[in-house]
């Protein structure tokens, strides 16, 4: 297929905006009467609370209100409704509301905040999953067994486990007797935050009319919208939720986080609306962790390198609520083959309450915490079998009729793993190692991935589509632009669609539950695959609108007219033709009367035939793959311990690029965001639950001089069978392989196996020391 | 106890009533509705708030606003002239620089400071500038062929020689 402006470089349409700082984000936004709120959040992440004195903070200047939870009577919640937005008589986590101040400036509030008295009465504090499974451990949730949840999941009763989620395939038993050699290994990927620039914040109204009005730097309108509603018992039509440009999310903006909290606090002063934007510590803590996972793996395999079993065990840390973490769980117990065949399986995830922040989604939603484990496996497995690790994974790809562990058939449209490792291989294995000198170790590294959506039965995204009189096109979706750049990829996949220049089609600029059509939520790296699904369903429905019209102008049989854009016109002889402008509010004759439609259409696409795992944890819930592979070189200081990245190489089968320079952006950005994960960034807590580093200068987040000095970005292009013109999704993508890739290359580098990050050069150092000793 | 202060920010002089606590940034967001300059920590640590005050790249998150008092600040609303944008945003464009955008406007700046002060500046000296910006989006590739790109950019302006900007020679 030759493609006209897919897989073109057109500049995205909201790059002047942004580049002239007039794109409004949440905190841009100044509404009349608004009024500001700070929350209060306690000293000690697992404590009963005694009382709350307020009287003070209410006679400081500027002063509204003075808010506390004492009689919330509701929990909320999309799969597990075990949150509330305030706490009520106790607090499970160090960032959780414990009272609010409403005042006229953010200043006043803050002031205010500092005046309100808290008694606690402290509880056993839990941070790792470990701890809080303990036999004689504390409940976190004593009532979780009366908790609403989604069947098929949520928490057992009476202990500390949030959700289980048990996938078996095939006889493990059986598998592992086959085996030659069985191997185990644990790992842990510790908490980190998506870490947006923009920090969370939310804007919320509770109009005098009783109707609610929601600001949000999230992606998930319409799931806020529904859980507003619900909480508040309105109709979900007089909740409106308005998504401003986000300035970065990769994960934890989605869900519902903030939004029921400011709302619970604004509805104390109804007709003013209420503003709260996060400060980095708040983002931090009060909003939504990333990861928290430990792994273990036990693999067994054949001495000829055939995989016969793999029981993993997926220990999540999901913090105070799983309501947002489950999901992140089961992804990572299901995705724990990486890309391999496993003929037997018994993967066991559990997500369990913790004193510490819920974790929610983060770029690669569990995918990277639990492949760490198997590539670091592969890579173990092949030395002790003596076996070439590429020649190890590639008697075990998944491919084209082989079985995920989900149960599910692949395709040669589901992608190819091996060409993208055959492209890696070359940039980083093609030549000698360098050779060990007076201040640095070298190494290499290498990891394939897999990565599957995390979908639900109703993840649908919509399209809505009108032709302008002029022939141009106006579309709106509910898809929210974080800067990934998806803008780009509607309008580029309309134009192809519809055979017109991308600069006669403009793309929408907000979301706004009132106009916009329905979508689930922009995650799982969906959206150009279901949401470019979506357009070009949308566009085939106008295009039918169109000749329908034409036919009728032309007088004609339908079948005999083509559309090119500017013109429907009769396929035999096309000077007989009328344009497009002429059909777009219908077609007005010679004398006046006008026939036809006026062309705008909607239309949606969810991920084909979704389902909910059955008995076995098997079903259709990985839907659709990507394969990949990511390999790197490096270096290591022999000073300091100091990683080095060099040169980091990374391939995927997108199946049809819709812009080079975005989807390079993608890869790129998201390997120095995972290099952040796999060197430095760590969220902490102390034995008290208090994180000793909620600010940028102790989470080091890698800057421009901790990026790998030079990035190999390639793509295979196997077409798939969903998406727009082939197109598959990227945006998490690039996260997932780094960690195992860096600690494969460590290795290689130092011979010391590593099994967690971040790997700072201090862990590196007292490992050298410790090998030199002995 | 309010106390003013006049300054001039993207050619104009303004007066701003103060309570005392504000930092430049507030002032910038809050009294004068220049919401180009973002907020992105609470540490001084992500540059996204960064304007040029007096020809030199700040931060103004932590910029006592009193301070500001005579000053001549930059921000991003005074940066391009209507609908013609500097060079260097036309780089950054270009270079597929912006993503999510939250943290160009800083950059931007800050580049603008830098090749103010010298257009020669080697690539270490535009990397140790662009090391006090935090971007979570581009993995800064983008940003560093954008900033090259400016530099290019600007010196063949100030081959045709173009009329000069404030602060900025080139
Ligand atoms: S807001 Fe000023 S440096 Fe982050
Ligand atoms: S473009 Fe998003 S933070 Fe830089």
């Amino acid at each position: 297929m030759s493609l006209k402006y897919v897989g073109k470089n057109i500049t995205r349409p909201d790059a002047v905006k942004k580049i002239t700082g007039k794109s409004l984000f949440l905190d841009d936004i100044k509404l009349p009467g608004m009024l500001y709120t700070a929350i209060l959040t306690p000293p000690t992440a697992h404590a009963k609370i005694v009382s709350i004195n307020t009287s003070a903070a209410e006679k400081e200047p500027g002063v509204i209100k003075v808010v506390t939870g004492k009689g919330i009577d509701f929990l909320f919640g999309d799969n597990v409704k075990d949150r509330v937005p305030m706490a009520v008589d106790r607090v499970r986590y160090i960032g959780e509301p414990v009272a609010a101040v409403i005042a006229e400036n953010p200043h006043q509030a803050k002031m205010a905040l500092k005046k309100i008295e808290v008694k606690y009465k402290t509880l056993p504090v839990y941070t790792d999953a470990r701890e809080a499974l303990k036999k004689k451990a504390a409940l976190i949730h004593p009532e979780s067994g009366n908790y609403w949840h989604l069947p098929g999941m949520g928490p057992e009763a009476k202990t500390n486990i949030a959700d289980h989620y048990l996938l078996k395939k095939g006889d493990v038993k059986k598998g592992f007797a086959e085996a030659d050699l069985v191997l185990e290994g644990e790992f842990n990927y510790p908490f980190g935050s998506s870490a947006a620039i923009e920090p969370h914040g939310t804007i919320a109204l509770h109009h005098e009319d009783g109707g609610i009005e929601i600001w949000s730097s999230s992606i998930c309108p319409f799931v806020i919208r529904e859980d507003i509603a619900r909480t508040y018992k309105l109709p979900v039509a007089s909740v409106r939720v308005h998504i401003p440009e986000v300035g970065g999310c990769f994960g934890y903006k989605s869900d519902v986080t903030v939004e029921q909290t400011i709302a619970y606090i604004a509805s104390f002063v109804p007709g003013r609306p209420v503003k709260w934007v996060a400060s980095r510590k708040e983002d931090f803590l009060s909003t939504l962790l990333g990861h928290g996972i430990r792994t273990k793996f036990k693999v067994g395999v054949k001495k000829n390198g055939k995989l016969t079993a793999l029981q993993t065990t997926i220990l999540h840390s999901t913090g105070a609520y799983v309501d947002t973490g489950l999901h992140v769980m089961r992804g990572s117990t299901h995705n724990s083959t990486g890309t391999y065949e496993f003929p037997n399986c018994y993967l066991d995830g559990y997500s369990v309450y913790t004193n510490t922040p819920p974790v929610g989604a983060y770029r690669g939603y569990g995918h990277q915490e639990s492949q760490l484990g198997i590539e670091r496996m592969m890579d173990m497995l092949a030395r002790k079998l003596g076996m070439d690790p590429f020649k190890l994974r590639e008697s075990n790809y998944l491919g084209p009729g082989k079985m995920t562990a989900l149960g599910e058939k692949l395709w040669e449209s589901n992608g190819n793993v091996k060409k993208c490792a055959d492209i890696v291989r070359k940039k980083i294995f093609a030549g000698k190692k360098k050779k060990e000198d007076a201040d640095y170790y070298y190494g290499r590294g290498f990891a394939a991935i897999m990565k599957s959506p995390k979908g639900a039965p109703f993840s649908s995204k919509s399209c809505y589509l009108k032709f302008n009189v002029d022939g141009s096109v106006s579309i709106n979706m509910g898809g929210a632009e974080v800067g990934q750049g998806l803008r780009n990829v509607v309008r580029l996949v309309a134009a192809e669609a519809l055979k017109i220049d991308p600069s006669r089609i403009s793309v929408y600029t907000e979301i706004d539950t009132q106009f916009s059509p329905w979508e689930w939520q922009t995650i799982g790296s969906m959206f150009t695959i279901q949401g470019g699904r979506a357009v070009v369903r949308a566009a085939e429905k106008a295009i039918h609108q169109l000749k329908k019209t034409a036919m009728q102008a032309l007088k004609c049989d339908y079948d005999m007219l083509e559309y090119d854009g500017d013109y429907v016109f009769l396929s035999s002889d096309p000077s007989v033709r009328v344009s497009v402008p002429s059909l777009t509010q219908g077609y007005m004759t010679e004398d006046g009367i006008t026939i036809g439609e006026v062309v705008h259409t909607t239309s949606d696409a969810r991920l084909p035939r979704y389902s909910n795992p059955d008995a076995n944890g098997q079903g259709s819930c990985g839907v659709t793959y990507t394969f990949g592979a990511q390999a790197c070189e490096i270096k290591i200081e022999k000073k300091t311990g100091k990683i080095i990245v060099d040169h980091f190489a990374s391939s995927f089968d997108v199946g049809q690029v819709i812009n080079p320079i975005q989807i390079r952006g993608q890869v790129v950005g998201g390997v120095v965001m995972a290099v952040g994960s796999t060197l430095y960034e760590e969220i902490k807590f102390d034995a008290d639950g208090v994180c000793p580093n909620p600010h940028f200068s102790k989470y080091r987040f890698p800057t421009i001089n901790d990026a790998p000095a030079k990035q190999t970005v390639e793509f295979v292009e196997t077409p798939g069978k969903i998406g727009p013109f082939g197109a598959r999704g990227i945006g998490e993508h690039p996260v997932i392989g780094v960690a195992p890739a860096v600690l494969n290359a460590v290795y290689d580098a130092t011979g010391i196996d590593f099994y967690e990050i971040p790997l700072s050069p201090e862990k590196v150092k007292a490992a050298l020391d410790a090998k030199g000793d002995r | 106890m309010s106390e003013k202060i006049t300054f001039k920010v993207n050619g104009r002089e303004r007066t701003v009533e103060l309570e005392g606590w504000e930092r430049g940034l507030d002032v910038l967001r809050e009294n004068l509705g220049l919401t180009g300059s973002k907020r992105g920590c609470d540490d001084a640590t992500c540059g996204a708030c960064t304007v040029v005050v007096n020809g030199e790249a700040k931060k103004s998150c932590v910029l006592l606003a009193k301070k500001l008092d005579g000053a001549d600040i930059l921000t991003i609303e005074g940066i391009s002239k209507g609908k013609k944008l500097h060079p260097i945003q036309d780089a950054l464009i270009e270079a597929g620089a912006v993503q999510c955008g939250y943290c160009t406007p800083g950059i931007v700046l800050e580049l603008y400071a830098l090749f103010s002060k010298n257009l020669s500046v080697s690539k270490k000296e535009i990397k140790d500038a662009l090391a006090k910006h935090l971007c979570r989006c581009t993995g800064y590739e983008a940003i560093l062929e954008g900033a090259l790109l400016a530099q290019s950019k600007l010196k063949k302006n100030l081959s045709v020689k173009r009329p000069s900007r404030r602060f900025c020679n080139v």
